[in-house]
């Protein structure tokens, strides 16, 4: 009888890579649609095509690993190589938008009136929602700390009750930059200061909205006993990421807020 | 005596979470509070700038002419402030 004799996983045949590639085909093909051709079904399908792949790639992931038992030392070592260089990447993405920020910031043209802010902008005040939006950041960078330790201290109730505060200040950040979204007296077509601006939050906030996700399954599943106090590389994935999302803010509010 | 040093370092980071970071958040969320009761204005005063409210190709929803998140009240279309917003 065969049987493996290495500690690395040979994952099944899957077709989430395919359906995936077709989603992202979708989700392309269909925003030229949407923008040229005034139709959004294409990028409706490139939508429905993604979360389907992802819900079922991961939930796959899941079984493979806490109830089947694949994911052993050597494998939990590339999965922290592979998050690592994944954050690594999306630092290089945020930091294009903070090089077209500077790029045209540093050096105000004419036509903006030679200054920065351009004439006729009226920022944000970096100390009323921008400060309180810092502070939920940095606290939920606390609480989830606080979680991990319960977690490995085998805390249940705790390590619960943590996560569940860190999710709320993910929510209530992203409940408070929509409102001042909503509220700001420029918009993301006034000039470079709003493609600048908002692009940048913007992209931020998304990824907010993506962390406190990865967050809420975390949660999830640590309520369904799906981890133990020494193997739980999901919900340590899910803090980097949460710390790396905290951190780009930090430097969008120095940058962007503070000195902008 | 109540000098108890924390064993654990849960037990830190929960500390930590009460007597930091939660007041922290509770404060800034009293101060963004009375900045914003403390100055009710009125929208700016609109100038046709050309490099503001840019529409070198229109939005790909409803006339194609506001913002996603427009707001009558604060955003200025290229020709003004809608009737709707803008003045009280």
């Amino acid at each position: 009888m065969a049987h493996q004799t290495h500690a690395y996983h040979m994952v099944d045949p899957s077709p989430w890579p395919l359906t995936g590639a077709t989603a992202a085909l979708l989700l392309t093909s269909g925003l030229a649609m949407w923008f040229h051709y005034n139709s959004t079904t294409l990028m409706a399908l490139g939508l429905l095509t993604t979360l389907m792949t992802m819900m079922q790639w991961w939930r796959d992931i899941v079984r493979e690993s806490t109830f089947q038992g694949h994911h052993t030392m050597p494998v939990q070592k590339g999965l922290r190589y592979g998050m690592i260089l994944f954050i690594t990447s999306e630092v290089f993405f945020f930091i294009g938008f903070f090089w077209a920020f500077y790029h045209s910031s540093l050096a105000p043209t004419p036509e903006l009136g030679g200054n920065w802010p351009p004439t006729g902008i009226h920022p944000l005040n970096p100390f009323e929602v921008p400060l309180l939006n810092t502070a939920v950041l940095l606290a939920s960078g606390v609480t989830i700390t606080w979680a991990h330790h319960s977690l490995m201290a085998a805390n249940r109730n705790q390590s619960i009750q943590a996560l569940t505060i860190t999710v709320t200040l993910g929510l209530y950040f992203t409940a408070l930059q929509a409102m001042e979204y909503y509220e700001a007296p420029f918009t993301i077509a006034d000039g470079v200061y709003g493609s600048t601006f908002f692009v940048a939050t913007g992209f931020h906030g998304l990824h907010v909205i993506i962390g406190s996700t990865f967050l809420i399954v975390c949660l999830l599943r640590l309520i369904k006993f799906h981890f133990t106090t020494a193997h739980h590389f999901g919900f340590e994935a899910a803090a980097w990421y949460g710390h790396f999302v905290d951190v780009v803010w930090l430097f969008l509010y120095i940058s962007i807020y503070w000195w902008g | 005596m109540h000098c108890v040093m924390p064993v654990s370092a849960a037990r830190t980071w929960r500390i930590l979470t009460f007597v930091v970071a939660l007041p922290g958040v509770a404060i800034c969320m009293l101060n963004a509070w009375l900045q914003k009761e403390h100055h009710s204005h009125k929208p700016e005063e609109f100038v046709p700038y050309h490099h503001l409210r840019i529409r070198t190709k229109a939005f790909p929803w409803g006339d194609g002419n506001h913002s996603f998140f427009h707001n009558p009240h604060t955003n200025p279309l290229p020709t003004g402030y809608e009737k709707a917003g803008g003045h009280h």
